[in-house]
């Protein structure tokens, strides 16, 4: 009789019912939160950057990015560089002549300087602070030259977004995340 | 038994349907807006693309395929005869494309030339081979260095210049296959600037007035040697307007008319353009609306030195225009 009483289900009252429903969702929000901090803590591993063989180099990079200023920016390999003396990264397609003129110039910011080495060869160099990662010298290097000019998110500025603003519309789908311990993705070879 | 939550009515579930798809839609369509807004900061060289048909004084006849994919250079040779060398070949072919004598070389030929005996030289990389008129080997003439990496021939009765891209001089060989003399090398007691060669372009031909033409691309320009390596004159400015050369280098081939008028071929922004024999651009041959493969060469990821074209003038003035990317040679007529 005893052992039949025992077995026997109680109703569970509304109080219990509600403060066992209020225990399961605790452990669960634990739960979640464990797992998101130890996405976070993955996630910060991983940070983004653009795949210089993908780039369509389609200016999305100076319009699109949450800050201000872009934390894209172009970069220069200069092993890659043909020290041109017409750099079409430097010239507008029909330069008036070959001088560091305002209207000569490709960049909409002037920023890259444009240095005599010896006859004919220049250096090209980025001006990071005037830069606005538009990738328009990165089209002209790469439409007529070795394709030296390339983009690349700078994390000293890039803030880490979850889901990257440039990424989300970049239509050669060229940003991916890469380890932290290696963050950029650098051309060693020309085109 | 009243209900614990109120039901949402018809009118009031399509209401919130309607506010949830205009956010999603609105969403959607600022990143369709991003992907699909034109570039602000495009690079537009579209005004190039395009040749004033007033400037075209030259029209396509035929055209038809070569033999052999990755065509590098052709040349005229004896009754109009076309030479193309194309990956390990020499085909020998009509002016209507029938295909006559084939040479299988060892390794890719870059160049071919052919002296006005029918005597055939191929360049490979860093040699030359010698073949006779019906392509037995008649010899091999090797470069200085191995660093060589022929690109252009020019056969005379006497001598035969070779443009060499890796070490930025023409050689010149005398019809035994001795080196007798480099030229272009920078020298600043001649006055001889150098050539710069940032793709592998560099082409010599020996004009009718007794010098050699050989295109500097680097300085976007053709330069006239004498025999000797001195240099008489020179011509070419940069700019992608249709009378300069575009890009980084530029001229990438040359041939010249009976007249002496130049013939150049540019990359790039694909063209054939013909220069009076100062250097004074007179009119177009073939623009970039004629090169739609060549004109992508350079665009995508591919590397540059596969695009290009290359030309040659037969002895009735018309020019055939190999196009290295289509694989094909356009037979181009003077219109009347």
């Amino acid at each position: 009789m005893n052992d039949s009483a025992a077995t026997t289900k109680v109703p569970v009252s509304r109080r219990q019912f509600l403060r066992n429903g209020a225990r399961l969702l605790t452990l669960t929000g634990v739960a979640v939160a464990a797992a998101e901090l130890s996405t976070r803590s993955t996630h910060a591993a991983w940070v983004w950057q653009i795949d210089p063989e993908k780039c369509l180099r389609c200016g999305n990079c100076a319009t699109q990015c949450v800050l201000e200023q872009s934390a894209v920016k172009c970069v220069h390999a200069f092993a890659l560089c043909g020290y041109c003396q017409l750099c079409t990264g430097f010239f507008t397609p029909e330069p008036n002549e070959l001088t560091t003129a305002a209207e000569n110039q490709l960049c909409p910011t002037g920023a890259i300087q444009r240095t005599y080495v010896e006859d004919p060869y220049y250096q090209y160099k980025i001006d990071e602070k005037l830069c606005i990662g538009c990738a328009k010298c990165v089209e002209g290097c790469n439409r007529f030259g070795n394709g030296s000019l390339f983009v690349q998110i700078r994390h000293d500025r890039c803030v880490n977004c979850n889901v990257c603003s440039i990424a989300r519309t970049c239509p050669g789908q060229a940003f991916r995340r890469v380890p932290v311990d290696q963050p950029y993705l650098l051309k060693t070879t020309s085109r | 038994m009243k209900p614990e939550y109120e039901l949402l009515d018809r009118r009031e579930f399509f209401g919130f349907v309607t506010k949830a798809a205009a956010l999603i839609g609105l969403a959607g369509g600022a990143r369709a807006r991003a992907q699909g807004t034109p570039n602000p900061f495009a690079y537009d060289i579209s005004r190039f693309q395009k040749t004033d048909p007033k400037l075209v004084t030259y029209e396509e006849v035929t055209r038809w395929p070569v033999p052999y994919k990755q065509p590098r250079r052709l040349a005229i040779g004896p009754n109009d005869q076309l030479y193309v060398c194309a990956a390990n070949h020499i085909n020998v072919l009509s002016p209507k494309g029938g295909r006559g004598l084939e040479i299988t070389l060892a390794a890719p030929a870059w160049c071919v030339a052919v002296a006005r005996d029918g005597t055939i030289f191929a360049g490979l990389r860093d040699h030359i081979e010698v073949f006779d008129p019906q392509g037995a080997p008649a010899g091999r003439w090797e470069t200085p260095d191995p660093k060589s990496w022929l690109t252009g021939l020019a056969a005379g009765d006497k001598d035969v210049f070779a443009a060499d891209s890796g070490k930025l001089l023409v050689l010149r060989y005398d019809r035994s296959g001795k080196i007798i003399g480099r030229i272009g090398r920078k020298n600043e007691e001649r006055s001889v600037p150098g050539f710069i060669v940032p793709s592998p372009f560099l082409d010599v031909l020996i004009h009718r007035d007794g010098l050699l033409r050989v295109n500097n691309p680097g300085r976007h320009r053709v330069e006239a040697y004498t025999f000797d390596g001195d240099l008489e004159a020179s011509w070419g400015k940069p700019s992608a307007a249709i009378e300069g050369f575009c890009g980084c280098c530029n001229p990438i081939g040359i041939t010249a008319l009976a007249d002496g008028r130049v013939v150049t071929c540019e990359k790039g922004i694909p063209r054939v353009k013909i220069y009076s024999p100062d250097g004074e651009f007179e009119s177009v041959v073939a623009g970039a609306e004629s090169f739609p493969e060549n004109a992508h060469a350079c665009t995508d990821l591919n590397d540059c030195v596969n695009g290009g074209i290359h030309a040659a003038v037969g002895s009735d003035g018309r020019i055939y225009v190999l196009d290295i990317v289509a694989g094909n040679v356009r037979v181009m007529k003077r219109r009347t």
